[in-house]
């Protein structure tokens, strides 16, 4: 009876905490869509700055993770399977940038990048500026999120028995062969939801564009434009609308994950 | 985890763990929100009034327009909020947010630059637009629709037209700054300019000493810092539009204000702290961090605090 009784407190603690967790959740977003979400999307149709701002949020983000994936994913690969030098340092060194309060990461990398810098001079040399473009929107997005896909990518590819690798390469592929044709696929899942949260978190970033990209206005700046400008009732409805359009792609990301569709062996 | 890396988190939280041993007693606290081009000015001054009074001050800086919707919009109201115009009290404030404000120091507006932008050595008071003008500088100036700074410069803009007879004048220079150079606030403006962005930028003079940029002082006519030149900076006005609404600035002479709204939650420390930046060392503090303080502080509406009343400070 004892063990019974403790394990139905258990299970109460387990629905009440999460019950909490979702709660404190849910409730300022729920605020939000009451707020400003019928009176978002009715703007939408004569607001032509917010639909800017939307597409250009979205075209930003979705960019800064296309090329994180492409470059994060082998690095991460590199991290999982311990095949880099000081592999250890680099991946602690990965997560500062999280740490970074953000309006300071848009000051680093004006530091780092900005037209006074060697880099920055030689990114003037191709026609790239990072201040008031949308090149300067992507590398704050990159700065702030890429590290979020690297770390889950690293932990996705080693979740992938190396044993797999080990087979396909008896079988006369080369290392990077091998990962390409059996870790990827298998790490596919893992790889996706890595990339939907940098995106999501590329979409949500505010404090290192501000200081980098005031306008070309993503919905963040907007938002906080219009709140300055004009108050909360305005402002509340350019988040709304951020939030309700961003679900979509999200809710899409995460179904595919439940599905085999990504090269994931059925079981 | 692994053992190493669990023994150096265990380490790092024995030495991080805040010392909570001995409670601090319960001390008076004041929170002050401040103009962008105040935050320096009031930090020193905030902690002045710290040593001497035992007062815990919080600060929160934020364009000006910014600070007044956190009180109308979003109902955090702090002890004191000092604004970069005074303007904002009656557009915003007045009368539902606070009843009353003090007109407390005045500034002007400068062309700020650095050794290092183009064209430094050639720049004088004199010809200070020929020098913005040039196809080879970056201009930056603040947006009209967020904050002071942002409509003053195009004020100063109008009013350069009119002082030096050029026709057009205003409109060149307004077209030297680009969308992208446009920045929320005066001080993101210098953050950009230290950083070799910008050549130069359109900023008030006490930002420019408080960050020792290179500054040129303009005309009096035209950098609105003269009170005795009211009527003239009158002549120039500016038409900012926003999405659902316009807004028409005159010219006028740059006056800071401040006051204790209602429903301060410490409105006495909140008055004990104005009492205190409207007193002789109050006012030396804000002078030494290029603050011209007024001498005589006017007081505009009714409910003043007591304490700020001239015969109690």
């Amino acid at each position: 009876m004892r063990g019974r009784g403790a394990h139905r407190a258990a299970a109460t603690a387990v629905v009440v905490g999460s019950l909490i967790l979702l709660t404190l959740l849910a409730l300022p977003i729920v605020a939000l869509l009451l707020r400003g979400g019928a009176a978002g999307l009715a703007q939408l149709g004569a607001d032509r700055e917010l639909r800017g701002a939307l597409a250009l949020t979205a075209q930003t983000a979705t960019l800064a993770t296309l090329i994180t994936v492409a470059l994060g994913t082998p690095l991460a690969w590199l991290l999982a399977r311990e095949r880099m030098p000081g592999g250890a340092v680099v991946g602690a060194l990965l997560d500062l940038p999280l740490l970074i309060p953000h309006p300071v990461a848009g000051m680093a990398l004006l530091l780092a990048f900005g037209r006074a810098s060697p880099a920055g001079a030689a990114l003037a040399q191709v026609g790239l500026a990072i201040v008031g473009s949308r090149t300067g929107i992507v590398l704050a997005m990159l700065f702030v999120a890429a590290p979020l896909y690297v770390s889950a990518a690293r932990e996705a590819i080693a979740r992938v028995d190396e044993r797999y690798e080990s087979v396909a390469r008896t079988l006369g592929d080369s290392p990077t062969r091998a990962a390409w044709r059996v870790t990827r696929p298998l790490a596919g899942r893992g790889l996706l939801a890595a990339a939907v949260v940098m995106w999501a978190r590329a979409v949500s970033e505010f404090g290192a564009i501000v200081i980098l990209t005031y306008n070309p206005k993503v919905a963040s700046v907007l938002s906080y434009d219009r709140f300055t400008g004009e108050g909360l009732d305005a402002a509340l409805p350019v988040a709304a609308v951020l939030v309700i359009l961003a679900v979509v792609p999200l809710l899409v990301l995460r179904s595919l994950r439940g599905t085999a569709a990504l090269g994931e062996p059925a079981r | 985890m692994r053992p190493l890396g669990f023994a150096i988190l265990v380490s790092w939280l024995s030495v991080a763990r805040p010392c909570a041993a001995t409670p601090a007693p319960r001390a008076d606290t004041v929170v002050v929100f401040t103009a962008a081009s105040l935050a320096l000015p009031f930090r020193v001054a905030l902690d002045s009034f710290a040593r001497r009074t035992g007062t815990v001050v919080h600060q929160e800086n934020g364009a000006s327009l910014e600070l007044a919707r956190r009180i109308t919009d979003l109902h955090r109201v702090p002890d004191v909020i000092a604004l970069a115009d005074q303007e904002v009290f009656p557009q915003l404030l007045v009368p539902r947010a606070t009843a009353w404000y003090v007109r407390f120091a005045r500034n002007r507006m400068v062309v700020a630059y650095t050794a290092r932008s183009t064209a430094a050595t050639r720049m004088t008071a004199a010809d200070w637009h020929h020098t913005l003008l040039r196809s080879d500088v970056r201009v930056g100036r603040s947006d009209p629709k967020l904050a002071p700074v942002g409509y003053r410069t195009l004020l100063l803009y109008r009013l350069a037209e009119a002082h030096y007879r050029q026709p057009g004048l205003a409109a060149r220079l307004e077209r030297r700054t680009p969308p992208s150079l446009l920045r929320a606030n005066a001080s993101e403006l210098v953050a950009l300019l230290q950083a070799g962005e910008l050549d130069y930028i359109v900023d008030y003079e006490s930002l420019a000493r408080a960050n020792r940029l290179r500054f040129v002082r303009l005309p009096s006519e035209i950098d609105l810092g003269d009170p005795a030149l009211a009527s003239w900076y009158a002549r120039a006005s500016v038409r900012v539009v926003r999405r659902t609404d316009a807004t028409t600035y005159s010219g006028a002479p740059i006056v800071y204000a401040a006051s204790v709204p209602r429903g301060a939650p410490h409105p006495a420390a909140g008055a004990r702290f104005l009492a205190y930046l409207l007193s002789p060392a109050g006012q030396a503090v804000l002078r030494a961090q290029a603050v011209d303080a007024l001498a005589i502080p006017r007081f505009v509406g009714d409910s003043v605090p007591a304490a700020l009343h001239p015969s109690k400070r």
